[in-house]
């Protein structure tokens, strides 16, 4: 539509030429500086209340000796000096670093070469998709409880070896075995996840690609190094940061198997189940709580820094 | 854009003002005084008893409400699991229910706190209507008072496969009666089937220690002393059962229910319980019924270990009259009585354990039970100290299973364990 009314005059239209019972532009312009903040008010009221607060909150409580029905009093930085000679927190420290460092290798290589199993159209592929996905969607209390009773001491997995001469294994009663059994979980579970993640970053791998390496005379192991995993190397550390996280902030895998005390006197607890064992009921040290709380969060930015760090060395 | 100061202000308002309701609930509370009309709306909550005892709780209230016209009971029943997490998020948040089923280890934080009223103040009448012991039971050291209704008790024999106890040549019809004796039959069945069979399947608790006759506070209650020379030979002798593979090898991470999973498999010989499990042998483990033996609790001191529930008023209730009312309503001995016939526990009213249906025989096994353990609770003792929270309960536990690797000695155990409660209870105030 042809029309010879300038930018100028849309923007201040004369008051003779503005309809009389139509002033909306007007009334658009100047509700518009709070319009876009009463958008996102609900979402920012949910952050506030769900996560700003409770964040402020622990970081303050962590100075201050505050316990569940008695409100404390500031402290300084005795909770932190008092976690430095608190052998407990000392085994958490070790069981979550343990964790990431048994966990995220296999999660960042396990789920790629899953990936690469089930990006391939065999018949029946689609079944296998499916079941490598189904712990994911699994309740983690159900997944936990079927696992203790397949690594009991009279459980199936126990029968088994004992069929084969091997005898009984300590699955849940050695702390180090407890603590492997339940990284064995947690990979577990999250193959299926990430191997998702994985299969978008595959199908965006260009075809041709490989089929150059190929003529090249690259055979698989060759083109998964040279040409795979340059490919998919950005999902690689987004998965690696992603799984050290909840690595490192572990405690449904470890509280199932071990315990509410954390396995044989306490050795398999970790920083979360700590927390939770320290701040939680009626006597719960909240302060102290928190405390540890502040170290698990400065330790989990620490590694996210690391992870992204260690991609640019790499990209540069 | 730059944000306007409005919005800001908005959003500011938005943040603070659902959080002006997080509170501690500290509003100053009701009255300690319960000489008023009965009249108005309270709050009832009870520990996981709705799914089998609805009709019985509905009754009661609405005899009461009946007996008292102008009192509404709103029932809220809460699953056994996390229930110390649930009263401490109700009373963090100011959302305590006006009355509350509660145990003397839950209400000692409450009392100290300020939330559950002195009964000793506001109801002392009723005080003669129950048994002395259970009366005492929600009394706080360092504190005057008591802070709960005494409600229903709880204790129960040893429960002991005979066919277990045949297979490894013992006599199956004279079940250990003394420590020793337990401790030997215990080596004996483990030897006997090459470490597959344990007789115990949890480690020993502060309520164990208190069997065996160790002092578990000091006099004035302000510090442990179970590390004396008998914690340390109970502690011990637990050390030989575990090497030996008569204490389950999964004792250290087991709880109560996962131990009675294991009686109940046939993987351990021995199991403490109530009248109340022998129902669900016969249901889940017929086999094992057929070859259940019962036999008294183990102690050195005489005296066996009770369970002991309350009924708390909470101190911040606005209508006190009424929530005394209730709370002494629903442990009135006649309630009790009436309860007590509906499931296996036992009435902490004076003279209730003397009816007929706690003496007089029928030939079932669950009378015998009854009867048995309604006999013992006449001198029992709730060995659990008040102040012994479940971070104390812990920190023994994590010593304990130090003890029982080999990691640390019995006594360097029950020592730590010792300092560390001596400080958690510091910490309490």
């Amino acid at each position: 539509m042809a029309s010879s009314t300038t930018a100028a005059e849309v923007r201040r239209p004369s008051r003779a030429r503005r309809p009389s019972r139509a002033p909306r532009p007007l009334r658009v312009r100047r509700h518009l500086p709070t319009s876009p903040w009463l958008f996102a008010a609900p979402g920012l009221v949910i952050t506030g209340v769900f996560i700003l607060y409770p964040f402020v909150s622990t970081l303050v409580n962590a100075f201050t000796d505050r316990r569940t029905l008695i409100p404390g009093k500031f402290v300084g930085l005795a909770n932190f000096r008092e976690l430095l000679h608190d052998d407990m927190f000392w085994i958490g420290l070790r069981n979550s670093t343990l964790y990431v460092l048994g966990v995220v290798p296999a999660l960042v290589l396990l789920p790629l070469l899953l990936a690469l199993l089930v990006q391939k159209n065999i018949p029946g592929i689609t079944f296998f998709r499916s079941a490598f996905y189904t712990p994911v969607v699994a309740s983690i209390v159900v997944v936990g409880l079927i696992w203790v009773w397949l690594l009991d001491e009279r459980g199936l997995v126990n029968s088994l070896l004992e069929t084969i001469g091997v005898g009984r294994v300590g699955f849940l009663s050695d702390q180090w075995l407890l603590l492997l059994s339940a990284m064995a979980v947690t990979v577990w579970r999250g193959l299926g996840y990430y191997m998702i993640i994985y299969l978008a970053a595959l199908a965006n791998v260009p075809r041709e690609l490989h089929e150059a390496a190929m003529v090249d005379g690259a055979g698989a192991v060759r083109r998964f190094f040279t040409v795979t995993v340059p490919a998919v190397r950005s999902t690689m550390v987004l998965v690696g940061a992603l799984s050290s996280v909840s690595a490192f902030k572990v405690f449904s895998e470890v509280y199932l198997m071990a315990g509410p005390d954390g396995g044989p006197a306490g050795e398999d607890t970790t920083l979360v189940m700590l927390v939770q064992r320290t701040g939680t009921g009626l006597t719960g040290r909240v302060g102290y709580a928190s405390a540890i709380s502040v170290v698990v969060f400065v330790v989990t930015v620490v590694l996210m820094l690391l992870v992204l760090r260690a991609d640019r060395k790499e990209e540069a | 854009m730059p944000i306007p100061r409005r919005a800001l202000v908005a959003a500011a308002v938005a943040l603070v003002l659902p959080l002006s309701a997080c509170g501690s609930g500290d509003d100053g509370g009701g009255s300690t005084d319960a000489s008023g009309k009965v009249e108005g709306d309270i709050t009832f909550q009870t520990w996981n008893l709705r799914a089998n005892f609805k009709p019985y709780f509905e009754g009661v209230i609405a005899d009461f409400e009946k007996k008292y016209p102008g009192t509404h009971v709103k029932w809220i029943d809460q699953p056994a699991e996390g229930y110390a997490d649930k009263i401490s998020a109700d009373a963090a948040g100011g959302t305590l229910p006006d009355v509350v089923n509660v145990s003397p280890d839950l209400v000692a934080p409450l009392a100290k706190a300020g939330l559950a009223l002195d009964l000793d103040k506001a109801a002392a009448q009723y005080k003669k209507e129950y048994l002395d012991g259970a009366w005492a039971s929600h009394q706080i050291p360092g504190m005057t008072g008591t802070y709960a209704f005494p409600w229903y008790l709880n204790t129960g024999p040893l429960f002991y496969n005979k066919s277990l106890f045949k297979e490894a040549g013992l006599d199956a019809s004279k079940p250990p009666t003394t420590y020793d004796e337990l401790f030997a039959d215990a080596l004996q069945l483990a030897k006997k089937s090459n470490g597959k069979v344990a007789t115990l399947a949890n480690v020993p608790t502060i309520e164990d220690f208190g069997r065996y006759g160790v002092e578990l506070m000091n006099k004035e209650g302000t510090g442990f002393a179970f590390n004396d020379a008998k914690g340390v030979e109970l502690l011990t002798k637990y050390k030989e059962l575990y090497d030996a593979k008569a204490l389950d090898p999964q004792a250290l991470t087991a709880t109560p229910e996962s131990s009675g999973k294991k009686f109940l498999t046939e993987a351990v010989a021995m199991n403490p319980g109530s009248a109340l499990d022998l129902g669900n042998f016969k249901k889940q483990a017929p086999n094992l019924y057929k070859n259940i033996g019962i036999t008294d609790q183990i102690t050195s001191t005489g005296k066996v270990n009770m369970y002991v529930m309350g009924v708390m008023v909470n101190s911040r209730t606005k209508r006190t009259p009424a929530a005394v009312a209730f709370a002494h309503y629903v442990t009135d001995a006649q309630n009790q009585m009436s309860f007590a016939k509906k499931v296996a526990i036992f009435p902490s009213t004076a003279g209730s354990l003397d009816d007929p249906y706690f003496s007089k025989e029928d030939g079932t096994d669950e009378t015998r039970v009854r009867i048995a353990a309604a006999k013992s609770l006449k001198n029992a003792v709730n060995y659990t100290p008040v102040l012994f929270s479940e971070q104390m309960k812990t920190a023994l536990r994590n010593e304990v299973a130090k003890a029982l690797q080999g990691k640390e000695s019995p006594k360097a155990a029950l020592d730590n364990a010792v300092k560390a409660c001596d400080r958690l209870l510091q910490q309490q105030g």
